[in-house]
Formats: C-alpha cells, sequence, structure tokens
C-alpha cells in the first residue's frame, strides 16, 4: 500500500504488483490520512487481460485507475480521455477518436508552439472549481508515449480533431459537443457517480470554448489552433 | 412501453442526457442524447408501462401543440427508443 497525490486528493493504492509503484513516482506522498483506498480483485486483472497480452502488473494499474475514476465525481474531479498541453499558464486539450492523431498533433504543438510543454497526453483529470472554471491536472497514466508532468493548469478551450485534407478550425455548437464528449468521459460506476459525472459534464460544456479542428500534418495546422485558441 | 429502471438521466446544457448504469452499461454503451420533449417522455416511459395514446396525451397535457405534430413526436422518440432497445 502507499498514497499518491491527485487533482489534490489523497488516494491509497492498495496493489499485488510494483508496475503501478514505478508507474507513479512523482504522484507519491507521505503518510496515510486518504480520501480512500483502492484495490483490485485477480478476477479484474484476468478479465482486464482478455483485451491483449499484457502484464499482470499493467492490467492491475488500469483497473486501479478506473477504479479512482468512479470515485472522483463525489470531489468534483472526472477523467475525461485527452491530451492536454500547458503553454504559459494556461491548458489546452484535444480530443479525437482513437488513432485520429491526438498525438501526432500534440507532437507538432511542442515542435511549433513556444514554451508548451504535455501535462498529460491521454488520461488528464480535470476539476471543476467553485467559480465554475476547471483546472486540468497530470496524472500517472499518460499514454503509451509516456508524455506528462505532476502539473497542473486552469483550462483555457477543448479542441475536437478530425483529420482533413486543408487545416481548418471552427467553433463547436453545444448539441455537437455533448455528442462528441460522450465517447471521451468515463461514464461509469455507481447511479450516484455517474449522475455526478452528468452534473460535471454540464459545467463541462459551460465552460470553456470549444473548437473542431480538420487538419492534416504540418506546422500550420498546430499554428492554426494555438493562435486560435490562446488565451491572451 | 417502458424504458429499463437502469437509467439515469440529466440536463446537460440545453440537452438531456441519459446514460445506463449497472446491468444496462454491458448491453448499452455510449449514452442518448434528448431535446426537452424526447427528456419528458422519457420520464414518463420510466415511471411506467405506457402506451403511444397515452404518451400523446400527456403531451397534449403539458404543450401547446396540435395532435398531430404531439403524434409525430411521440412517435419519433418511441422509435429511437425501440430501436436502442431501451425498453423492457
Amino acid at each position: 500500500m502507499f498514497v499518491i497525490e491527485l487533482a489534490g486528493i489523497r488516494i491509497g493504492i492498495d496493489n499485488r504488483y510494483s508496475f503501478i509503484e514505478r508507474q507513479c513516482y512523482g504522484f507519491v506522498c507521505e503518510g496515510t490520512d486518504v480520501a480512500f483506498t483502492v484495490s483490485v480483485t485477480s478476477d479484474e486483472i484476468l478479465e482486464e487481460q482478455k483485451h491483449g497480452e499484457f502484464s499482470e502488473g499493467y492490467c492491475e494499474s488500469i483497473c486501479i485507475y478506473r477504479h479512482i475514476c468512479e470515485q472522483l465525481p463525489a470531489y468534483n474531479i472526472f477523467l475525461m480521455h485527452s491530451s492536454v498541453i500547458e503553454v504559459d499558464g494556461y491548458a489546452y486539450a484535444f480530443t479525437a477518436k482513437s488513432g485520429v492523431g491526438k498525438s501526432t498533433h500534440t507532437a507538432l504543438w511542442l515542435k511549433n508552439v513556444p514554451n508548451a510543454r504535455v501535462l498529460n497526453g491521454d488520461k488528464p483529470l480535470y476539476r471543476l472549481e467553485k467559480d465554475g472554471s476547471l483546472t486540468a491536472f497530470g496524472t500517472p497514466w499518460n499514454g503509451k508515449e509516456n508524455w506528462g508532468e505532476n502539473i497542473s493548469a486552469p483550462l483555457a478551450a477543448i479542441c475536437f480533431i478530425e483529420r482533413g485534407i486543408e487545416n481548418r478550425i471552427t467553433p463547436a455548437q453545444e448539441s455537437d459537443v455533448i455528442g462528441r464528449l460522450m465517447h471521451q468521459l468515463y461514464l461509469r460506476g455507481s447511479r450516484q457517480s455517474v449522475t455526478q459525472q452528468l452534473v460535471l459534464m454540464d459545467a463541462l460544456v459551460r465552460a470553456v470554448p470549444y473548437y473542431v479542428l480538420e487538419c492534416n500534418v504540418s506546422d500550420e495546422a498546430a499554428l492554426l489552433a494555438w493562435n486560435t485558441m490562446r488565451k491572451s | 412501453m417502458q424504458i429499463n429502471q437502469d437509467f439515469t438521466i440529466q440536463k446537460v446544457g440545453a440537452s438531456y442526457v441519459a446514460v445506463p448504469i449497472g446491468e444496462a452499461s454491458k448491453s448499452f454503451r455510449g449514452m442518448i442524447q434528448l431535446n426537452e420533449t424526447g427528456a419528458f417522455l422519457w420520464k414518463l416511459m420510466a415511471e411506467k408501462d405506457c402506451t403511444e395514446e397515452e404518451l400523446v396525451e400527456a403531451m397534449l397535457a403539458e404543450y401547446d401543440v396540435s395532435r398531430e405534430i404531439a403524434a409525430a413526436d411521440v412517435h419519433a422518440v418511441v422509435e429511437t427508443l425501440k430501436n436502442s432497445k431501451l425498453f423492457i
């Protein structure tokens, strides 16, 4: 058992395999005072292994994060599958269907946007603040590229990425935003937890501007997105 | 028609969103986005088993619409939910 701090919440992890301890390096904290503790059963790990040839330790880590994300809505925190880039103190989030090119676009920002760094490349957390704004937080679960840091930043905008021949960015309408977000939020857990996740989703659709970016793999794609989304 | 109880429905922005919980989440993945009328009908069908005629009457009592429009709206919502296999 060890303790990590995610989005300001101290969480106990009762693990069987050492994989997750190495993964959580940088998020571990001292003491035993926690908001909640998570553990997984060997059955859950076996079930997870059916999805591919992954180690027990890796599968345990996936299951643990899932359990954590089912608890977090009670603390006004939620997971959104996305890539978050931090530039000059603000967070810019990108989301897309699997395989569309979040990572490729993220790499283009790192190359073209001064001071850009990845907050989390895959599974960041977002916290709803009292004033209705959102803060993005890094987590140890950051995708196969392993891009991310234990940092946080106020969220400035969210962009849905699609592949295009030309680069084009347009504001997204609310009903379209809801349909697109549903693929990226983790809507699992108890009735209470899922209902609270929807309450947070209501705040999420109001909190920031949304864009749809149709893009190719070019420096111009990143510069167009940055110049449109940037918070002055 | 009665809707499976294993759903939670909430207002999200100007829409309503219904998400499966527990057992229902294993057979239905994702969520359903409804407008105001759709959510009104959803709530009636979640409470009890009702026919299309009963839903049309409920709509006429709640909204200032013609019987024709109410019947068309009810039919559209019922068909959508039927296609998503959301009835018990």
